[in-house]
């Protein structure tokens, strides 16, 4: 998927802040946070975790996602997004 | 405290969640603990360990599992070990299985849903964790009676016996179960208290000499120097002895007459702020008692409280209240009565929970009654008779 395919949905950059910041979370939780349904916020994950950005256990029946530290666009993302929650912040 | 003065040093000290370095008096059962759970350091996953510490409220039962597991803690990462010390109080948890292991998994993964599966997915979930972090748990399960009573045996049941399913895999999870006493193992079915019952520490009551000692400690830790004398810590292990030696109490108590020293200000916290404190905890004085006393025996109790109102001690002889109960039956014009009425009187206020007397002396010249006002500030006890005297001389 292309750069500006990834980032044109407001979604997966919630996704991403909300990942960045906790770690990790179920699908049920993430979802619940961005008041989407499941199916919606597991289309959002796969797609981000196709790219190598995020990474998923399972353990029973829950899945938790994570950030992939091991990524150089995991940390790209994280980069660009620190810089601009900081710049805004100013 | 009105100009930013205290007797405190570090009050931190005295909270119910700290953990001393030192732990007067439970060396030996420091010892049982490496003793029973080393293997942890040694030869991690070649074994896993039950532990059962039992004694009563005070007893230092919580303190104990908690200086062991950090000091446990801090040796294995020093060696490399993945190895965690988790200490759970069941009670907080409802005695619940689920929420016992949710907690427990939540060390590991901090949002872990909190719903969503049941207590039997959650066992193979945490050794899953473990299995993939290679690493050791200490479970401890304060006031394991909630757990037992709450789940009984088959939840205890799959904790210990979680190992034989996993055949031919490291043994990751030991437990330690601390509970008052082994009426509750009783409840647990045969087999499941079979794998209970191997490695038992059982803490006795603190004496008081003991609880002197560790309120020396926390004294040394969280007071200026010289801010508690010697006779206040004594009054306060009195009474935490007479609670059952209730080394918690004491603490609590030590704290709580800090607090009323800081309050008027004082230099140092006087055993008339332990009777403050005191009052505080235990129910206020009761009138009814008193009303019930007859005329000497309040004449009696009012010597005994002005002595304590008017010298910072933290005990008197008897023959001292004797000499003061002299001087107030001539302010209220009576004759005193005899020696051994009156100790007969004091032993009626210690039944009452008033006073607290102690016989010392058993040499050959006979023996000497020491009194201490543990309970009621004796400003409040001598305020109180006094008021009794002057509704008597207005009515006459």
């Amino acid at each position: 998927m292309n750069v500006e395919d990834v980032f044109s949905s407001r979604l997966r950059m919630k996704i991403l802040k909300i990942l960045f910041n906790v770690r990790e979370l179920n699908v049920s939780e993430i979802a619940r946070s961005l008041k989407i349904n499941y199916i919606s916020a597991t289309k959002h994950l796969k797609i981000l975790e196709d790219e190598g950005i995020l990474q998923h256990k399972m353990f029973g029946r829950i899945r938790l996602y994570r950030v992939n530290e091991q990524s150089p666009k995991t940390k790209a993302l994280q980069n660009l997004i620190d810089t601009w929650e900081h710049q805004n912040e100013k | 405290m009105s100009q930013g003065r205290s007797v405190f040093r570090d009050e931190t000290k005295l909270d119910i969640n700290y953990v001393p370095r030192r732990l007067p008096h439970r060396e030996h059962e420091l010892g049982l603990l490496r003793e029973f759970l080393g293997f942890a350091l040694q030869s991690p996953g070649r074994m896993a360990q039950r532990v059962m510490i039992t004694g009563d409220v005070g007893t230092g039962k919580t303190v104990l599992s908690q200086r062991f597991g950090v000091d446990i803690g801090h040796e294995a990462s020093t060696r490399g070990i993945n190895l965690r010390y988790v200490h759970v109080n069941c009670r907080e948890y409802g005695g619940s299985l689920f929420l016992i292991l949710q907690h427990v998994v939540s060390v590991f993964h901090p949002n872990f849903p909190k719903r969503g599966y049941s207590a039997e997915e959650l066992l193979p979930t945490l050794m899953q964790i473990l299995d993939e972090e290679n690493a050791y748990i200490i479970l401890s399960l304060d006031e394991f009676e909630s757990l037992v009573e709450r789940e009984g045996s088959e939840a205890v049941y799959k904790l210990t016996r979680l190992q034989e399913t996993r055949q031919n895999k490291p043994q990751r999870l030991s437990l330690m179960c601390i509970l008052r006493n082994l009426d509750t193992v009783k409840k647990l079915d045969a087999s499941t208290r079979s794998t209970l019952q191997s490695n038992i520490i059982s803490l006795n009551r603190y004496a008081k000499q003991q609880l002197v000692d560790i309120l020396n400690d926390r004294v040394s830790l969280a007071f200026e120097p010289l801010g508690v004398p010697e006779g206040t810590v004594a009054l306060i292990a009195e009474l935490a002895f007479s609670e059952s030696g209730n080394a918690r109490f004491g603490i609590e108590l030590l704290w709580r007459a800090g607090k009323y020293a800081d309050a008027e200000d004082f230099d140092t916290v006087t055993p008339e702020c332990v009777r403050e404190a005191v009052s505080s905890i235990f129910p206020v004085m009761r009138r009814g008692d008193l009303a019930t006393l007859g005329l000497h025996e309040k004449l009696f109790l009012l010597a005994i409280a002005r002595i304590f109102k008017e010298n910072q001690v933290a005990c008197v002889s008897l023959s001292e209240a004797e000499q003061t109960y002299t001087v107030v039956c001539e302010e209220f014009d009576a004759s005193p009565i005899s020696h051994t009425q009156l100790w007969k009187y004091l032993k009626n206020f210690s039944n009452l929970g008033i006073v607290e007397t102690q016989v010392s002396g058993t040499g050959g010249r006979g023996r000497s009654t020491t009194i201490s006002l543990p309970r009621i500030p004796a400003h409040e006890l001598e305020k109180e008779l006094r008021s009794f005297f002057e509704k008597r001389l207005e009515k006459s």
